[in-house]
């Protein structure tokens, strides 16, 4: 027996000697390590981040955002609404072929949105294109959108809707094989392990410089970041351990990216029964939120104190609003003239497993009781959550966050408006309904366009359905030897521009 | 022999008919809703009522249970909601995973454990057994995530060698193709990238059969059959391991079966931390989307291969002790 123990102690010992010593990436190759597994590739049917890091690589859309916000021609080289912004019309790029080589027309796009507008089809983001009415193709490079009603920010969804082939759209496998016309192509995947995606050397833009993407998901955090540190991924794709910042950002060997983001978090208040449907109540829970405390100590510094509903990043925000900054003093104040000081008030709080949010409502909780508010915190998995959230009514205060407000109207319509679809505060206003319906019709590059949203902005935080907590911050970390890659505004980076990635 | 494997096989059918109904009733009832997980917090109540009537999770949920139970008698596990693949074939593609990473662990496990084990508990109340017992205390004290993240930080960090993610080559075949071909890479490849997660869930098993290995043969060494085997004057050597070992390894059969199994259902935490892609991360995944089609799938395979696991097991104590029969 201990013979052969030994005999097999020795065999491993010869096996594991046969190899060299590499595991380090591939210099043909970017390796993205990415915080999830992406759920699919077809641009229609996916809502998740980790899917479009996937699908931005491998497909495009008729417009982009650059790093700046600001939108600019991908398939389609112009673009423009008629006088009365009824439609809007694309001019194509007539140098662009799928990855199976066809070209790519006016057909595709047509084909795309008529897909994701029919009430058959299960394109779970229908509601962001539903003012189209009509395509038109003119010829196989110029197509109008007529609407059905004018939304000034449709093009931004546009931008959020890569095109697919109308010749490949309908096979079985598209979602796990999919053919688009980005610079890398994709060649295999292994669920929840790597994806292989190779690149396409009839691209219309200027030529993939590396041969080979590859997406690692690996959703530990710790493990990712290790992976990076050990060279065995080139850049480090999603969420961040918010401790481990400084260290990076003092380590000469990592480049640490930050910009402003697109998002934020809030306390969400039930403004339909209970206490919280008096507004003094709620300015005074908005005035004990210690955001400077929130941003430096459980978000270690990432993102700014919280003020509006839309990001300082936009044209649009404004800080010109109703102070609910810190301040227990008046809080007292607020509740007292509200007739509720010295009561037992006991407010029920709702969050998610997100480990930052628990933090924030245990933070929350001892400064609410200052002012003599009990607040009661319970903690659901994000499934049950969600329910609770957007299928009753039974809550008081929960924690949310919004990502991705690249306008106004997306920041505010579904959020505020009375028929908002996502109004989870059930909160009503007629003078703020009244602008969120002209906001939609006013070019979005006027001043009468940024008055509008002003208003908009001083309504709802003077109301306080919403306690701000915090704007968002994008973190990109990277080796040195990568060049042409920055942090992106919109997640830590769209993979957009990979085909100009340089990894030295 | 035989018609004991038959019964027990037919005793699977109302197990595993009992469970299905237990995971659809678990899934359908508890809060969240996949339809809502596929929105995310855009969600538009038209968009919901749409995408419901698609899914079918608009009929009543017996309508729904005899609809999926009847596909599945069939072989047919229904399709992913978010990812639109059949489950079966999901499932399938972890399997190899999944299996090779258990494997690893219990051989790793046993081939530490037991002998471990028998040199405390012949050498008792030396310094070898207490060596031994701190081990297995240590191992037992150690959660999993804890020694998986030590083993990367100081261990992965520093060889290069060692991976910090991902599978590589199969172990399985790369050991097929060092027997037929004597090319050890795909085994070399395969074994460098499942050490580490096979330690971090070996080692807490190592230490339990290490501790079970030795009062198990402490208790059989009192036995009188063993003072009738030393009078016999046999060797030390035969004793403790014919008449010995081979007996205080039942219970030891019982628990590697049971942890094998348990295993088989996907490690989740290692899977996770190391990012191996095996069945584990597969199904509690689809929890998190309220993915019902792969947890009603995923739970009733893995309810079955448990089944089959323990069946093995049960077989295996008539190999170790021949006066066990099953008739």
């Amino acid at each position: 027996m201990n013979r052969k123990v030994g005999i097999l102690v020795l065999a491993v010992v010869l096996v594991f000697g046969l190899g060299s010593a590499v595991s380090a990436a591939r210099p043909d190759t970017i390796v993205i390590g990415s915080g999830a597994e992406a759920v699919g590739l077809d641009p229609r049917l996916e809502t998740d981040v980790p899917s479009f890091e996937r699908i931005n690589v491998i497909f495009e859309a008729l417009v982009t955002f650059n790093t700046e916000m600001e939108l600019v021609p991908r398939l389609a080289t112009e673009w423009g609404f008629s006088d009365d912004g009824m439609t809007l019309t694309f001019w194509l790029r007539d140098d662009v072929l799928w990855h199976d080589g066809e070209p790519f027309t006016a057909e595709d796009v047509k084909y795309t949105f008529d897909w994701v507008l029919d009430g058959d089809n299960a394109a779970p983001n229908r509601a962001l294109y539903a003012d189209i009415g009509v395509i038109e193709i003119e010829d196989d490079y110029l197509v109008h959108f007529h609407l059905d009603n004018p939304n000034s920010f449709l093009l931004n969804n546009i931008a959020r809707m890569p095109v697919v082939p109308a010749h490949h759209g309908e096979r079985g496998d598209f979602r796990t094989n999919p053919i688009g016309t980005g610079p890398y192509k994709f060649v295999n995947w292994s669920r929840d392990d790597i994806m292989n995606l190779e690149a396409f050397n009839d691209y219309w833009g200027s030529e993939p410089i590396h041969p080979y993407v590859q997406f690692r998901p690996i959703p530990e955090a710790s493990t990712r970041l290790l992976a990076f540190e050990a060279g065995e991924i080139d850049m480090y794709q999603g969420g961040m351990v918010p401790q481990e910042l400084p260290r990076l950002e003092d380590d000469p060997n990592i480049i640490v990216e930050r910009a402003p983001g697109t998002g934020y978090s809030y306390l969400g208040f039930n403004t339909k029964v209970g206490p919280l449907a008096d507004v003094r109540v709620r300015q005074a829970i908005s005035r004990v939120i210690n955001r400077e405390a929130i941003v430096e100590r459980v978000m270690n510094g990432i993102g700014t104190p919280g003020v509006s509903p839309i990001p300082p990043t936009l044209p649009w925000f404004s800080d010109d609003v109703f102070d609910l900054g810190y301040d227990i003093d008046k809080a007292r104040a607020l509740l007292e003239e509200a007739g509720v000081w010295g009561e037992d008030l006991t407010l029920r709080l709702y969050t998610n497993e997100n480990p930052d949010r628990i933090r924030i409502a245990e933070i929350l909780q001892f400064e609410a009781a200052r002012v003599g508010i009990t607040v009661n915190v319970t903690i659901e998995e994000w499934g049950a959550y969600l329910s609770r959230i957007q299928d009753t009514e039974d809550y008081d205060i929960f924690i949310l966050g919004w990502g991705g407000q690249l306008d106004p109207d997306r920041a505010m319509y579904r959020q505020f408006h009375t028929d908002g679809p996502n109004n989870y505060t059930f909160f009503s206003n007629a003078r703020l309904d009244e602008l969120l319906e002209l906001g939609r019709t006013l070019d979005p590059t006027t001043q009468e366009s940024i008055e509008v949203y002003t208003e908009a902005q001083q309504i709802v935080v003077e109301n306080a359905p919403y306690g701000f907590i915090n704007y968002t911050e994008e973190v990109l970390i990277y080796h040195p030897h990568i060049e042409g890659i920055t942090v992106h505004p919109y997640s830590a980076n769209s993979w957009q521009d990979v085909h100009l990635v340089r990894k030295n | 022999m035989f018609k004991y494997i038959i019964r027990r096989l037919l005793q699977l059918i109302p197990v595993i008919i009992g469970i299905s109904i237990v995971v659809f009733m678990i899934v359908h009832l508890a809060p969240g809703d996949p339809i809502l997980m596929m929105l995310g917090e855009d969600a538009t109540p038209e968009d919901y009522l749409r995408l419901q009537r698609i899914y079918g999770f608009d009929r009543p949920i017996y309508e729904q249970y005899l609809r999926w139970a009847g596909n599945a008698i069939q072989g047919d596990l229904g399709v992913s909601i978010r990812q639109g693949a059949p489950v079966s074939m999901l499932i399938y593609s972890r399997l190899p995973a999944t299996i090779e990473l258990a494997f690893v662990s219990v051989l790793l496990a046993v081939l530490l454990g037991v002998p471990l084990g028998v040199l405390a508990a012949i050498k008792r109340q030396s310094p070898v057994d207490f060596f031994s017992m701190v081990i297995a205390l240590l191992g037992v004290s150690m959660p999993g995530f804890w020694v998986a993240l030590m083993l990367l930080t100081y261990v992965a960090l520093n060889v290069g060698w060692i991976p910090m993610f991902g599978r590589g080559g199969s172990v399985f075949y790369g050991l097929w193709q060092l027997i037929t071909t004597f090319d050890g890479s795909e085994l070399y490849d395969g074994l460098r990238y499942v050490m580490l997660p096979a330690i971090s869930i070996g080692t807490a098993m190592m230490a339990i059969i290490t501790r079970l290995t030795r009062s198990s043969l402490l208790e059989i060494m009192g036995k009188d059959y063993i003072r009738t085997a030393r009078a016999k004057g046999l060797t030390e050597r035969v004793v403790v391991f014919k008449h010995g070992l081979r007996n205080a390894l039942l219970p030891v059969v019982t628990v590697v079966g049971i942890q094998f199994g348990a295993m088989l259902g996907g490690a989740v935490i290692t899977e996770t931390v190391f990012a191996w892609p095996g069945a584990g991360r597969l199904i509690v995944n689809a929890i998190q989307q309220r993915d019902f089609p792969i947890v009603q799938g995923g739970v009733l395979m893995m309810a079955l291969i448990f089944t089959l696991v323990n069946l093995t097991v049960d077989l295996s104590y008539a190999v170790l002790n021949p006066r066990i029969r099953y008739d």
